[in-house]
């Protein structure tokens, strides 16, 4: 039984290009050097899946709602270029989503437990809600 | 005639998404008190606050934290002089949320759109402003306001209404009662931008048993059209 179980484990072990980036890696550090792209990242943690218009709009909604302004149309605008021309073809090059620019679908790939914590950290620490002593 | 402005309206094609975690934000209940469908998308936990997407024909126009947005449906009705703190972000507001017909409306949220159409006229300082409080009574409340207008701009003020009080003589504002009694469900203002029509805007709601009906709009072409049912009925 136990025999059985660790063949299936080294079956559906993925191929070693998909795997997570791990935590060694400088470029995913330099992924996580972004707030848009930590928000993002959060976000996609709980949804999965998401079109870049969503994002847009989601990155405009929490910055118009920690800033306390009104993101315009052009502010939304403007945000989505940003998603489209560099950080979702940053985050697929990391191997942190799957971007699919014709459709505009965004995927979140399978990641580690460890990586998954390290960006909910980012984002306890951005609203303040992490003391000093925490991290 | 204001009544198929308001039909018409209720055509325009607004989509309002609200993202929230935790409990329903009292803005979604009410838009939905109000007439307005809404779709909800879920948040996680610990993320960004609630805030609502508005688009229009399919085009994202505005996203708004729901605290700020609620603030703003809840505007102190000031004097014109007094609007520099919230005007701003009202104004986008209001343009966020033009040409939306909302149902269940009390005449507190028609004046503060109200203010919003005077404080214009009054920054501008020329052009022609067509209102109609339904009677002249409720005029009457806002006389200080138009008071104001009349002596401190070039503004051409034309009051319509049920003439149940006899308003003071003002320069600067005409009455027109005896056409009114058509308009006595009506609550209509209409300003057309004076030298530019870019500043042209209007409200048209209707009352229904202490509620009102109606759309606000920034659409010169619309406001024109508020301003001509208004002079000829």
């Amino acid at each position: 039984m136990d025999n059985a179980d660790k063949e299936e484990e080294r079956t559906t072990q993925p191929e070693g290009e998909d795997l997570p980036p791990r935590l060694s890696e400088d470029k995913f550090y330099r992924a996580l050097a972004s707030l848009q792209r930590r928000r993002l990242l959060y976000y996609l943690l709980e949804t999965t899946e998401s079109t870049v218009g969503e994002l847009a709009t989601v990155l405009s909604g929490w910055e118009a709602t920690t800033t306390g302004r009104i993101h315009t149309q052009a502010d939304r605008s403007k945000c989505r270029i940003t998603l489209v021309h560099n950080h979702l073809p940053l985050l697929a090059n990391v191997g942190l989503i799957e971007y699919a620019p014709a459709t505009g679908s965004v995927q979140l790939e399978p990641l580690h437990n460890r990586v998954e914590e390290i960006i909910r950290q980012c984002i306890a620490a951005e609203d303040g809600s992490m003391s000093p002593s925490d991290a | 005639m204001l009544d198929s402005l308001i039909a018409e309206h209720r055509e325009t094609d607004h989509q309002f998404t609200v993202y929230w975690s935790g409990d329903e934000p009292d803005l979604e209940t009410w838009l939905i008190n109000h007439g307005i469908a809404t779709e909800s998308r879920p948040l996680p936990p610990n993320g960004p606050g609630p805030f609502i997407e508005i688009k229009t024909d399919g085009e994202v126009v505005g996203v708004i934290g729901v605290e700020a947005a609620e603030k703003l449906l809840e505007p102190p009705v000031l004097g014109l002089e007094n609007q520099d703190g919230i005007s701003e972000g009202y104004q986008v507001l209001l343009e966020a949320l033009e040409k939306t017909v909302f149902s269940g409306m009390d005449r507190r949220d028609l004046l503060a759109v109200s203010r919003e159409i005077e404080e214009r006229a009054f920054r501008v300082g020329e052009g022609t402003l067509r209102v109609c409080f339904q009677t002249f009574s409720t005029f009457r409340s806002q006389l200080d306001v138009y008071r104001t207008l009349a002596n401190e701009t070039t503004l051409d003020i034309h009051i319509y209404g049920v003439e149940d009080w006899i308003p003071p003589r003002i320069t600067g504002i005409a009455y027109h009662a005896d056409a009114a009694e058509r308009f006595e469900s009506y609550w209509a203002l209409a300003y057309d931008g004076g030298p530019d029509a870019a500043n042209a805007c209007g409200l048209v709601a209707k009352e229904d048993s202490d509620e009102y009906t109606g759309f606000w709009t920034n659409d010169s072409a619309i406001v024109e059209e508020i301003a001509t049912m208004l002079r000829t009925g």
